[in-house]
């Protein structure tokens, strides 16, 4: 009957009630995505007729030594920051299924980070790690560990980028592996310890195999949400000092707002996003491969 | 066989009595363990906020200091000071709220009827579409200022409400629309169906029997886009200069003041930005995990 009664249902009926959805998806992200294919193959700027270049802008960026720099740190900073995410919101997911004490209170101060913005976080966190005064430095200090200069060296900036990063969007990972977890029934728990299986046990064929798609879901997620990364690097660093702190968003505004090169910007965008799928993609794969032949 | 699993119930039981045997200390460990993760995590999670509330709330010339806790004599100077010299942060605050009511209204609007649509009916055209959806959410947000940045010049929108609304909303429809979907999938179709019996057409339906029954699906999708409209910066940063600023805007301009910036002041407005968004993410925590776990996992 069910059948019978969607069948009835001509499609096109539907099409009123999602054109505007996807209308303005096509007006907003679609077109301009393909206009700035079109625009990554000509020259242009300001106030000039823009004139077909072929593969050029492409030929610029890559052989631009700037461009590789703020790929190899986009690339440092986002294995980093999933990653480590992924862990913590694995352990806290586990944490918090194993029952704790003012649980609702609990997921509320992990939730809080959510609600701060990009701007607000940098403020915190640049003066947690304030080199002269900053509270984690005085931390640092007392441990023996010398001072996030996160100013002056490269590295040190980037670091602050991935742990400020990491701080913003775990709850999003926390959320998604947590749900997954709760999701898993507790007879499959019961039946694991009645056979004898230790808490390893249980964590390693219980636990993981079941919390695969969630993992890889979270995964692919903050992959892609993570390439993006702007606003953060932007507020603390500008990219600098002398570009070195650089991530492929920074280098495109740089190109097309600072040295009004559409041309090499657009070629940059179009880059960014085949690598941002090959990344997310040929990472995935394996994974998924591997999990599933162990599985076996 | 089943003389196997017996035995093997037996050893398990037996193991189980060993573990429990040797408990007190282990569960001490336990807990001990569990109360230092718990502090790690309160301290990391709030840690960070906890100290721009303090300092937000301390004089200028000791928010550096060393040791102040103990000496700490909270004042409201650094608000004042905001109030009086910082009249842009204000006017930022309500165009934050104006884009983040505007946007959030047609996100929801738009994701609801879309929802509607791939929820009740099948087609060549509709899988096409939804995987397209999907797929343009993988595009960096920065790739498409590009062309836009022209295009919004052109038509007068640059620095305008409307501009930011759209962008907001557009990057939000199609989360929007699966979460929409998830929630609308569980109506049952048997109401559809019943309203068709009686002649209703199916706007009817969408108005009348949708619309009432996923007010929940509406409430996710609209704490996704209030969030993200009430913080974003990279859009107001490009698309705004002066009449449409956005609260985070006008922050990073508070940072970038070459002139040595106000630290104190900066953590006042910091706070006030922060204070209504975190309240609402505390309160709508229920929603908000529906609809991260229904948009995540079906999407």
């Amino acid at each position: 009957m069910a059948a019978l009664a969607t069948g009835e249902r001509d499609s096109r009926s539907a099409l009123p009630f999602v054109l505007p959805a996807l209308a303005l998806l096509a007006a907003v992200i679609l077109i301009p995505a393909v206009y700035v294919l079109w625009l990554s193959f000509q020259e242009s700027t300001f106030g000039k007729a823009a004139t077909f270049v072929g593969f050029a802008n492409y030929a610029k960026v890559l052989g631009d030594p700037y461009f590789w720099r703020s790929l190899g740190n986009t690339v440092a900073v986002v294995l980093v920051v999933v990653h480590v995410e992924l862990l913590l919101g694995l352990a806290m997911a586990l944490l918090f299924a194993g029952g704790l004490p003012f649980r609702k209170f609990l997921i509320a101060a992990v939730l809080a980070p959510y609600a701060v913005s990009e701007v607000g976080a940098v403020v915190m966190w640049r003066t947690l790690f304030d080199p002269d005064t900053g509270f984690m430095t005085r931390v640092l200090n007392a441990i023996g560990l010398p001072p996030l200069e996160w100013a002056v060296t490269p590295s040190h900036g980037l670091a602050l980028v991935a742990l400020l990063s990491i701080w913003l969007h775990l709850p999003f990972t926390f959320i998604i592996l947590y749900a997954a977890r709760l999701a898993i029934p507790k007879e499959l728990y019961e039946a694991a310890r009645i056979d004898g299986a230790n808490g390893w046990q249980i964590f390693r064929r219980v636990t993981v195999p079941l919390l695969v798609p969630a993992i890889l879901v979270a995964m692919l997620f903050r992959y892609i949400f993570a390439y993006r990364l702007f606003s953060e690097v932007w507020l603390l660093t500008q990219g600098g000092p002398a570009r070195s702190t650089e991530v492929v968003a920074v280098y495109l505004y740089l190109e097309a707002f600072r040295y009004n090169d559409f041309g090499a910007a657009a070629a940059t965008g179009w880059i960014m996003v085949l690598t941002s799928l090959l990344l997310a993609s040929v990472y995935l794969r394996k994974l998924y491969r591997e999990m599933f032949a162990r599985a076996e | 066989m089943p003389s196997d699993h017996a035995v093997a119930a037996g050893a398990a039981a037996s193991r189980r009595q060993n573990r429990e045997a040797a408990l007190p200390l282990r569960r001490i460990g336990a807990i001990l363990g569990k109360a230092l993760a718990v502090a790690f995590i309160l301290f990391w999670s709030i840690g960070p906020i906890a100290m721009i509330a303090k300092a937000a709330f301390t004089p200028e010339r000791d928010i550096f200091a060393v040791g102040s806790l103990t000496a700490w004599r909270p004042t409201i100077d650094n608000f004042i000071v905001l109030w009086t010299r910082w009249g842009d942060f204000f006017t930022g605050l309500t165009n934050s709220l104006i884009v983040t009511v505007g946007a959030t209204i047609l996100a929801v609007l738009v994701s609801t009827l879309a929802g509607f649509g791939y929820s009740r009916w099948r087609s060549r055209f509709l899988s096409g579409s939804v995987f397209a959806m999907i797929a343009l959410r993988l595009l960096p947000p920065i790739v498409t200022t590009l062309p836009l940045f022209p295009i919004v010049n052109a038509l007068g929108l640059s620095d305008t409400y409307t501009v930011l609304i759209i962008l907001y909303a557009a990057f939000f429809v199609s989360l929007g629309t699966m979460v929409m979907r998830t929630f609308i999938d569980q109506i049952p179709r048997e109401l559809d169906e019943a309203a068709m019996m009686d002649g209703a057409t199916q706007r009817q339906i969408m108005t009348r029997v949708i619309l009432p029954l996923s007010a929940q699906g509406m409430v996710a999708v609209a704490i996704f886009v209030i969030v993200y409209a009430w913080n974003e910066f990279l859009f107001a940063f490009i698309f705004t200069t002066k009449h449409a600023k956005t609260a985070p805007l006008v922050m990073s301009e508070m940072i970038g003041s070459l002139e040595g910036v106000e630290w104190g002041v900066l953590f006042a407005a910091t706070l006030v930005q922060l204070l209504p968004i975190l309240i609402f993410v505390v309160l709508c925590q229920r929603h908000l995990i529906e609809g991260l776990t229904a948009g995540a996992t079906k999407g």
